[in-house]
């Protein structure tokens, strides 16, 4: 028992499994669906129903009315704006559109509002929206007729998602995401430390190879390492699940920018922590809270003000992202706007991790 | 062997803070010829070859390596391309064969020697196809050592090849080294054994506290430093060393032995006829000539015991 325990505390990695790990997750889950904050979802509104330039009494009654519920950030669009342009330019998850006429049409009990949303599948926050604005709908009904029915406003929803995605085909882009990442981190991190315990890296050190060229080498594998999982899952996916996303051009390149990217962070920790044991440990840290703050699991609107914030500087959220973006919206913009900023980041850390490996000893 | 330096150092210093791990070293080694560099751990043996093959940076001093400067960018190129090197405490890449090891390490180097002639030069032919986690000890040092000639390099630096090794398996790689040597390759040995200096070197230097304190070939170092030759009387006891005292008085008694310094040619015959004369019984008598181990105990006033000072 006793040289057991003497083990169990002098590794480092074993440590961390026992009390960093469960702490973190506390720490994560207790941030995430914290209470102290009360969420807050976003939902674009463009309201057409303009008179002389300004909105409806209706139309701005309405608006206000779901701007008192507190839940609800507004994002106002420029009724001149191209409604689907829009959506697609800035990757809008949830727009409630109030058409030209909806005054007039109150007036005679017939008006409609159209609800943009992507699927509950995708995000769950969409079910939450609904149902506030389904609400505010009936609400408004009572207050402008002064009883239930009839319905002054109907909702009209509509998907912006064209396919019949199911769940699986929503879940896969994070699972990928996630593992390109996870490959990434631990495989840089692996070859580094563990090759450097053997040594290896000295003994490369002494050859005619590069610093540069090692660090190109061990890239390319986590790219090409990264691929099979990608191909693993895709496989399984479609085998098992039917899956029916598949990644067109824009989702292999943001795999590829992903690819360069994660290994590049793995090398800056690799550069701090020498044992394997630290290494692992250290890898954890970073990967974990980035699995769960990136979007994988739980859209970012249900998470604190500040945690929303860090979320934005996590490549991982731009993979997922650029990743659902290209496979299951078809956004290609959006997912090209997503791998720019991937690659500035991946490039940003191979530059870094390239100056600051230790080649040589000194 | 020739006369032609391929490895000259001119008070190299290299220090951590205010540690000087080596601290003015000089020295040549000339082509052909096995140069072991000696000295407990944490001599500033390790740190000298990682200067030479320019993994570490000099605080001072000069050095270069065939005609090479290690301190510029230029030069570490060439000397990269053209010394092979076997680090300490080196293992590699455990799920490969011998042969994919060797492969992967020549493709580092433009050119290089045949990996079959190579593994036939180590003696690992019927190993050709293990993985390196199955080797034993002795041949993941013969395979290391292997991957220290794929550029078949001008000069080698094998730094404590044979720690760790038992004592069969040490001579293979004592035999492995003495072949390199008949192919008039330059090699450069650091050790803390003083019999494998002495064995296999032509040239040796002990340095200790980063600091070179002996330099010559191991029968000049012996005869200069080494003391006499010393008759062992085994379990010779109490007995044995008051009788041979009398006649020789810097005889000492250690562990039950009585250890005689003989300083002329007379006095062995002399010492033996002493003990049968006084019919003294005795386990063994010995003969020792001086080496190394008495160069370094008689310049420091310490032995090295498995790699420590003691």
């Amino acid at each position: 028992m006793g040289g057991a325990l003497r083990v169990w505390f002098r590794s480092k990695h074993t440590l961390f499994w026992t009390f960093a790990f469960p702490i973190l997750l506390m720490l994560l889950f207790g941030a995430i669906f914290s209470v102290s904050e009360d969420p807050s979802f976003d939902l674009y509104v463009q309201n057409q129903d303009l008179i002389s330039g300004d909105p409806s009494p209706f139309s701005a009654t309405f608006v206000a009315m779901l701007n008192e519920t507190g839940v609800l950030k507004l994002k106002m669009v420029d009724p001149a704006e191209n409604t689907a342009e829009y959506i697609d330019e800035k990757g809008v998850e949830r727009l409630l559109l109030i058409p030209e006429g909806f005054h007039q049409s109150c007036l005679t009990s017939n008006a409609s509002i159209v609800l943009k949303m992507v699927p509950v599948e995708v995000d769950t926050a969409s079910a939450t929206v609904r149902g506030i604005v389904e609400q505010i709908v009936e609400i408004f009904n009572t207050v402008t007729t002064g009883e239930s029915p009839p319905e002054v406003v109907k909702i009209e929803s509509e998907s912006l998602v064209s396919e019949n995605y199911r769940f699986i085909d929503f879940f896969v882009p994070g699972l990928i995401g996630m593992t390109l990442m996870t490959t990434g981190i631990f495989g840089a991190i692996g070859w580094n430390t563990r090759n450097r315990e053997l040594g290896i890296l000295k003994k490369l050190a002494t050859t005619p190879l590069s610093k540069f060229e090692w660090i190109i080498g061990v890239v390319l594998f986590e790219l090409v390492m990264c691929a099979v999982s990608t191909v693993v899952i895709l496989t399984v996916g479609v085998l098992v699940f039917d899956l029916r996303v598949l990644p067109n051009i824009y989702s292999i390149i943001l795999i590829a920018a992903g690819a360069i990217t994660f290994p590049g962070i793995g090398m800056v920790i690799a550069r701090f922590v020498k044992e394997t044991d630290s290494a692992d440990a250290a890898a954890n840290a970073v990967s974990f809270p980035m699995m769960f703050l990136s979007g994988s699991f739980f859209p970012l609107e249900m998470m604190p003000e500040f945690l929303r914030e860090i979320a934005k500087v996590l490549p991982l959220t731009y993979l997922n992202n650029g990743l659902r973006d290209s496979m299951v919206y078809g956004n290609a913009s959006s997912a090209l706007y997503n791998t720019a900023i991937l690659l500035v980041v991946g490039t940003v850390f191979i530059i870094i991790g390239s100056l600051i490996t230790n080649w040589r000893e000194d | 062997m020739s006369k032609e330096a391929v490895i000259q150092v001119d008070s190299l210093v290299k220090k951590y803070g205010d540690l000087a791990a080596v601290n003015g070293v000089s020295f040549t080694v000339n082509r052909g010829e096995v140069f072991s560099f000696v000295g407990p751990n944490g001599a500033g043996k390790t740190t000298t070859v990682e200067m030479l093959v320019c993994l570490r940076n000099l605080t001072a001093g000069k050095a270069s390596v065939l005609g090479y400067d290690v301190s510029t960018r230029k030069g570490q190129q060439q000397i990269r391309k053209r010394v092979g090197v076997l680090p300490q405490d080196f293992n590699t890449f455990d799920l490969l064969t011998v042969k994919e090891n060797l492969s992967y390490y020549k493709k580092m180097y433009d050119g290089g020697m045949d990996i079959d002639e190579l593994i036939r030069l180590v003696d690992l032919e019927d190993k050709a196809k293990t993985l390196y986690k199955n080797l034993s000890g002795g041949l993941k040092k013969r395979l290391a050592i292997a991957i220290a000639l794929v550029n078949d390099p001008e000069v080698i630096f094998l730094d404590e090849p044979t720690t760790g090794l038992d004592p069969k398996a040490r001579r293979d790689v004592w035999n492995l080294i003495e072949g390199l040597q008949d192919q008039q390759k330059t090699i450069f040995l650091t050790t803390h054994y003083m019999d494998e200096a002495e064995v296999l070197s032509d040239r040796v230097v002990i340095i200790s506290y980063g600091k070179i304190i002996a330099d010559g070939t191991p029968s000049e170092l012996i005869l200069k430093y080494g003391g006499k030759t010393t008759l062992i009387v085994e379990e010779g006891g109490t007995e044995a060393h008051n009788i041979l005292r009398k006649k020789f008085p810097d005889s000492k008694l250690e562990n039950g032995d009585v250890l005689v310094p003989i300083n002329s040619k007379s006095d062995l015959p002399e010492a033996v006829m002493t003990l049968n004369g006084n019919k003294i019984k005795f386990a063994e008598l010995i003969v020792r000539r001086p080496n190394l181990e008495d160069v370094f105990l008689n310049l420091t006033g310490k032995k090295i015991v498995d790699g420590e000072l003691s």
